[in-house]
This record gives structure tokens, sequence and C-alpha cells, in this order.
């Protein structure tokens, strides 16, 4: 019965803090969480501006045509802190991104994970720790 | 808010205090009566001319919600193992990607944040101090009312114009005391000092305000500006900034253009400032309140964040709203021609 307790106090204090912590911006005056997008592309431009981040991609369609998306991400800050430099992201790379799209239809969306083709997480930092990519830690060489 | 990671240097500056503190968590988790804060531990730092010194880049970040979840009931402390626990979920969200309990209506996954990992060194199970319950004091009638009112003109939330997002969403201010107290990311603050003079940067929306120490006469009650107008003196160690001046046009948890803040930054130790902030409005809340939280020097630099640069989140929220008038015009249109 302890055990129950502590883990409901647990939950209602990350519940408090959710509470406390607001975004910059509205999600649900911009994106459809009925939406949800998978896109598979290569980053065209990285956008390292504020308050967000917001990555340009062409997607590849089944017929051979090219579709060009906008996907926000975290500000740049903190990914800065996370450990990404501009020279962790760059045109040429393949990423995937899974997110909402915008609620009017435009190719732009909210990414709720984006995956670079190495496996490295944007905003997550080389291995999870939030270490900087420095090629001292040997997932980064993956 | 979320991650200047490894927080060794805040972990290591607990002291005696938290260890107090955490006796009291293991033997006490029954309510017990609020105890009246205790003065702050001071670190004699001076500059050159004299002023205590609380120059640096100062990391207010902390997963230590403002107001006590309702099931701690008046119990202050956590125990050791809640702090476990909760500092242990605080790193897996961030480390791990988003699972199906994160909502999908979320800005960001939780991994792209940057709130902090640790809760507040007192472990307090909130940042409220007073009053003794943990939470903010009942919203007058008046401030009801205005609320209310603010609601209807869509003050905060419409999408005819610009007017009707928040200053945040607008990227003009985070406002005060907004601008010192935890959130997603950006939670540091530069304090920099001359003579006669106190400079704090906000580094969410990148706010700075200059506040004298010379005692002039504060501005006219007439003139209402977005981040107050501030005035500071020493108290011992301590930098105490009254803040009153404020702008309707902006609002913390409902405060009016009334509200008054009392701020104090204490050097507490080589790396640590405790902030202590006490809110009153009496058009707003029943009773002043106060909240408390530790500081320690950050990681890194300050980052310059000029929200308004990129600021494509005020465009695509407006085209949104009118794409939808546009459809909804044509249903209605459509609708017309069937009858």
């Amino acid at each position: 019965m302890k055990t129950i307790l502590v883990v409901t106090s647990a939950a209602a204090l990350v519940v408090g803090v959710a509470d406390v912590a607001s975004a910059h911006h509205s999600f649900a005056a911009e994106f459809d969480a009925n939406a949800p997008v998978t896109l598979r592309g290569t980053i065209t431009k990285m956008e390292w501006i504020n308050p967000h981040s917001w990555i340009h991609i062409d997607v590849k369609n089944p017929d051979g045509t090219v579709t060009e998306w906008m996907v926000e991400g975290g500000t740049p800050n903190t990914l800065f802190r996370r450990g990404f430099t501009r020279e962790a992201v760059k045109a040429g790379m393949e990423i995937t991104v899974e997110g909402y799209r915008a609620k009017n239809g435009a190719n732009r969306a909210n990414g709720r994970d984006l995956i670079l083709n190495d496996g490295r997480r944007l905003f997550m930092g080389s291995s999870g720790t939030g270490a900087p990519i420095d090629g001292k830690d040997a997932a980064e060489a993956k | 808010m979320n991650a200047r990671v490894a927080m060794v240097a805040a972990l290591l500056s607990f002291g005696v205090a938290s260890a107090v503190v955490s006796l009291h968590a293991q033997s006490a988790p029954a309510a017990k009566p609020a105890a009246k804060p205790a003065a702050a531990k001071v670190y004699a730092a001076k500059t050159p001319w004299g002023d205590p010194d609380l120059q640096g880049v100062w990391d207010y970040k902390t997963i230590t919600p403002l107001e006590r979840p309702q099931n701690f009931g008046d119990r202050q402390f956590l125990t050791d193992e809640e702090v476990a626990r909760l500092e242990a979920n605080a790193a897996k969200r961030l480390d791990q990607p988003p699972d199906e309990t994160v909502p999908a209506t979320l800005v960001h996954a939780p991994y792209m944040t940057d709130p902090g990992r640790k809760v507040d060194e007192d472990r307090r199970t909130s940042l409220i101090v007073d009053p003794p319950d943990g939470r903010v004091p009942p919203l007058t009638p008046e401030a009801q009312r205005r609320q209310a009112l603010r609601q209807a003109g869509n003050r905060n939330g419409g999408t005819d114009g610009p007017e009707q997002r928040s200053s945040l969403e607008r990227c003009i201010t985070m406002g005060l005391p907004s601008g010192n107290l935890p959130t997603l990311y950006n939670n540091n603050i530069r304090i920099v000092q001359s003579p006669g003079y106190v400079a704090i940067t906000h580094e969410m929306v990148h706010d700075t305000r200059i506040i004298p120490l010379d005692n002039r006469a504060p501005i006219s009650p007439k003139i209402h500006q977005w981040f107050g107008d501030s005035r500071g003196h020493w108290d011992g160690n301590t930098l105490v900034v009254e803040t009153a001046n404020f702008s309707d046009k902006t609002n913390y948890r409902g405060s009016g253009a009334t509200l008054h803040l009392v701020e104090r930054f204490t050097r507490s130790g080589k790396n640590n400032v405790e902030y202590r902030v006490t809110l009153d409005d009496p058009t707003t809340w029943t009773k002043p309140w106060t909240i408390e939280l530790h500081m320690r020097t950050s990681e890194g630099d300050l980052y310059e964040y000029a929200c308004h640069e990129g600021n494509y989140g005020l465009h695509n929220i407006l085209e949104e709203a009118r794409d939808a008038d546009k459809a909804a015009a044509k249903n209605a249109s459509k609708a017309g021609v069937s009858e």
C-alpha cells in the first residue's frame, strides 16, 4: 500500500510540473493532433531560429515527385545545450520525422520525434545523456 | 524548459540544509506545521566597490512544482524515496523518445525541452513557501470578474489578430515574475552590477531590466509598462527589488496592473543564489504569497533568445484561423444554396 501511495504522489508531482510549464505557443491553434504524419526525407535547410527551430526536408513521393515540408523543432538554445551544433545537422542528411500536420493541410508539421539516419535523435544528445557530440562517445560513430 | 545537464554543482552544494531536510522527509512524512522560512545562507562576495556580488549566469530550473499537489496534503518536504523517483522519472522523460503517455498536443516532446532533472535543493513539495498550504491563494471576486472579461474579450487565445495572442506568443515579454520562474526551457538569468545599478537579463524572451539602487522616486502611477518599474536596495547582503506599474496587457495567474512584487536575491554560496518573490495584489488574491527557489551557476553561457526573428508560430496560428474562416464561409454558402 505504501508503494502505491508513493507512485501516486510522484505521478502527481510530474503532472504539477506539466501544469507549470508552458510552451511558447499553442499546439491546438496550429496543428492537428488527429493528423499524425511520418515523413522520410532529406534535409534541405536547417533554420536555427528563435523561438523554435525549423527543419526543411524534401520528401520523395512514390511517383518520383518531391514534396517540400517544414517541421518545427525545439528552441535553438536547448538544442545547443543538448550538444547539437550547426555541424551536427546539415543539408543532405536523411531524417525521419514523426509528427502532426498543420490544421489547414499545409506541408508543415510539428516534429514529435526527429531521427537522423545515423540513429541520433535531434535534441536528445549523443546517447541520451545530454553529452556534447564530440566524437568521444562510441554511440556517435554509428 | 530543460537540461543544463549534469547538476553536479547543485548536488554538491546541498550541504547541511538539505541533510536536515532529508531527515524531516524520512522521519516525518506526516503533517507538520509550516515553518517560517529560514533566513538565506550568506556567501559574502563583494564587488570592487563594496556591494554584495550577485553577478553571474544563474540557472533556476527545477522539477519542483509551483503549487503543492493536493495529495501531499500539508506536508512540506519530500521523502528521499520520492526525490529519487521524481528525479528518475524526469531523467527518463528527457532521455527517451516520447511514448504513449506523452500527449500529442505538446508543442515539444519532453526530450526536446530543458525543464531540469532535479527537485529544488530544499526538497519542498512546492516552490510556494507561503501560505503554508503551498498553493496560490484564491482569486478575489474582482479578479474573477476581470478574468471573465479577459476571456470574453479573447485577450489571451482569440485569433482575430495578433493582439489577442499572449505576450509570450508575440515575443514581447515573458513578464514578471514568470521570467524568473521555471518553465520548459531558457531557465537562466544573467546579473550584471555597476555602482548604483543592477541589470538582470532573463533568457526567456531576452528581457533585460535595469534596476536603479539610488532611492530615486518611483515613476508616476499613471504609467504602466510590460515589465513594470523596478527599484532596488540592499538589505544586508540581500538585493531587494520592488516592482510596480505593471501593464494590464499582461498578467501572472490573473494579476492586475496593481501587482506589486518584492524580490529578494541572496548570494548563498559561491555557486548559489537564493531567490524569493512575494506577490501582493489586493485586487487579485485574498492575501500575499511567496515563492522561493535556489539558483545555481549555469553550466554554460546565457544565450540570445531573439524570439521575433523566426516567430513563424504566430503567423501560422493566424493563417490557420483565416483558412478556417474561409472554410466556414464556404460551408455556410453551400448550405445556403442547398436550402
